[in-house]
């Protein structure tokens, strides 16, 4: 009788009797239940315990404010556009252009930190930024310090140009579009000198070529190779787009 | 009039010595009232006594017959509350298990999540207490109230040692499970009474179930009795304690009883009337607030009553085998251990299975159960035929 009604419910799939039954599911709870016990729970008190976290965890962008140039290449590449540019004051009270995250916006990408050319910022292992207000959100350049940047959290872009690719080789380059360099289209050229005077490392120098029909000095700005850093600040703020990159492909 | 010390007035005589004592043989609780009550009565009658030397109300306050009203008093709180504080650590318990049998942490508040049944207490106790208007207000309250009371009071009646007893006749175990099986007619009538489709199914199937699990759970009792020889309930734990526990002799009547009571306590694997996935919260759906807390509170009574049930008829009550003596230290700790013990073994089940449908509850009980308690009588009574008990 008790094997008729086994056989009535069974669910076709497994044969109850054969299983066990309820048996079974009590001895699976029964065995999670030691394991659990004898260990802990996989779950763990989170503020008060935490979980292992590697060192070059991925959290919120950090800078090292002396080493950043104020290029902007952060702010440019950002692509949620959390990072602006802001005037601060360095440490001797010069006003310096340095970036500011608004985390709330910041989806933790790491192209900030990729894109850096002096490896001033970096991507620090903090995660816990909660906060009461939005406005406490927004991190000012030195908010965002960070002190235990270790040289394994400054990333440098590795990737195969086309032009290798296509040419059959796979070699993987370092920070290839630093050697991007801006070039100049003579004819649209104001001489107004706000590339030099915006350059962030100094890398461009205004060089006279000839005068004009007023009398003045045709000044074009000449790179420095060593020093240019691809920062796309020069080519912003051209007010004739004269400068566009070359860029390495 | 002389100055008296507080030790005139604060003296504890043998209990047994007072004329008005209400039980035949001691009774630990009432002692414990009684000496309490020396105290508070013994102190008021000297604080009296200073102000107003030689008065009356003095010597009434530490007479025979107050005593043994306040003591009466007194010990109504203190069984209370040992029942109560079982049931909370059983509830606790089943929180951590379950937490753990779910590889989690179950609750965290305060002395290793016990706190949690105070903050449940405070926040049920804290809600606002609606009440729907076209429910039958008479039917809806007394129910409730019944089924609140009726397992509060078979908690109470619980034995917990031969010293620690309310009741002890001869047929106090009948007495508990007429009472404890009183409940599925009350959530019947309150289904009915709250006009709502979800508890009047909850009702319905409460009824349904116990014409199910009622009869075999009914003849496991008297087999137990039979193999005793007595419905006292410390008659039946000495009986086990002279020969062997009964889940030896009786193991298929032990699993049986084991499954149904955890029917007749509504718990998991049997909470057809409260079945919260498919009826909104079954019988108790429209109830709020504290009348909620306090029948969460009377299904965990009557799940201790359910496992207080095994211990005495399978497990051998407050008495441990082998150790002799030793058992007349703390017979009460042994019997809530075992509870507590069983109450895991529920808890178990619990997490490991699903809810079991109302025509499958029926089978359970006819086709399975019923044969099963059958076998077990016919075990035990070729036992006692064969002389072994």
């Amino acid at each position: 009788m008790t094997m008729d009604y086994l056989e009535k419910y069974r669910d076709g799939r497994v044969n109850t009797a054969k299983t066990l039954w309820v048996m079974k599911p009590i001895y699976l709870i029964l065995r999670l239940f030691n394991k659990t016990v004898v260990h802990r729970p996989v779950t763990i008190l989170y503020p008060y315990e935490k979980l292992w976290m590697p060192d070059n965890y991925r959290g919120r962008p950090a800078l090292a404010f002396n080493a950043c140039i104020g290029c902007g290449m952060c702010a440019r590449m950002c692509p949620t556009t959390a990072i602006v540019l802001v005037e601060c004051p360095d440490d001797e009270g010069k006003p310096v252009k340095r970036p500011q995250v608004n985390m709330g916006r910041c989806s933790f990408c790491g192209y900030c930190a990729e894109y850096c050319p002096t490896d001033a910022m970096t991507m620090s292992p903090i995660v816990e930024l909660a906060e009461y207000t939005r406005a406490d959100l927004i991190y000012g350049p030195r908010r965002l310090a960070y002190d235990h940047t270790t040289d394994g959290m400054k990333i440098d872009i590795e990737e195969t140009l086309l032009s290798d690719y296509q040419a059959g080789n796979g070699e993987r380059r370092i920070n290839p579009a630093k050697t991007d360099r801006p070039v100049l289209d003579n004819a649209k050229c104001i001489s107004c000198k706000k590339c030099f005077k915006s350059c962030p490392v100094q890398a461009i120098t205004m060089e006279e070529h000839g005068k004009n029909a007023k009398g003045r000095p045709i000044l074009w700005p000449s790179v420095d190779d060593q020093k240019c850093v691809s920062c796309y600040t020069c080519v912003d703020v051209c007010p004739k787009s004269a400068l566009h990159m070359n860029e390495v492909l | 009039m002389v100055y008296s010390s507080i030790l005139d007035w604060v003296n504890f005589p043998n209990i047994m010595a007072n004329p008005y004592y209400p039980f035949e043989t001691y009774n630990l609780p009432y002692d414990i009232s009684q000496k309490l009550w020396e105290i508070i009565g013994g102190t008021i009658a000297w604080l009296i006594n200073l102000l107003f030397p030689g008065n009356p109300v003095s010597e009434w306050l530490v007479c025979d017959m107050t005593v043994n009203f306040f003591a009466l008093i007194i010990f109504m709180i203190v069984v209370f509350l040992v029942v109560f504080i079982g049931i909370l650590i059983s509830l606790w318990e089943e929180r951590k298990v379950l937490g753990r049998t779910m590889d989690r942490r179950g609750t965290m508040v305060g002395m290793k999540g016990f706190l949690q049944c105070v903050a449940d207490g405070f926040k049920t106790f804290m809600k606002e207490d609606t009440q729907p208007r076209k429910v039958d207000r008479m039917t809806y309250m007394w129910t409730v109230s019944l089924v609140i009371g009726t397992s509060m009071l078979i908690a109470c009646m619980i034995p917990l040692s031969d010293r620690w007893y309310v009741v002890n006749y001869n047929t106090g175990l009948l007495l508990i499970m007429g009472l404890f099986a009183l409940a599925p007619f009350f959530i019947l009538v309150s289904g009915w009474s709250q006009n709502n489709k979800y508890s009047l199914i909850g009702g319905m199937r409460a009824a349904e179930m116990m014409i199910s699990y009622e009869i075999p759970m009914l003849i496991l009792i008297a087999t137990a009795c039979l193999m005793a020889g007595t419905f006292n309930i410390g008659g039946i734990v000495q009986a086990q304690y002279d020969t062997m526990p009964y889940f030896i002799p009786q193991c298929i009547g032990f699993v049986t009883f084991f499954v149904c009571a955890n029917a007749e306590a509504e718990r998991t694997p049997f909470d057809l009337a409260e079945a919260e996935s498919e009826l909104v919260e079954g019988w108790q759906t429209e109830y709020a607030g504290m009348k909620w807390g306090l029948i969460m509170l009377a299904d965990y009574m009557r799940g201790y009553v359910s496992c207080a049930m095994i211990t005495i008829l399978y497990l051998g009550g407050w008495n441990l085998p082998f150790i002799g003596d030793l058992n007349n230290y703390v017979p009460e700790l042994v019997f809530l251990l075992k509870t507590w013990l069983v109450f895991f073994a529920m808890i178990i089940v619990r997490a490991a299975l699903p809810r079991v449908r109302t025509d499958q509850i029926l089978n359970l009980g006819w086709k399975v159960f019923m044969p099963l308690s059958i076998i077990n009588l016919v075990i035990v009574l070729l036992l006692k035929m064969g002389g072994v008990f």
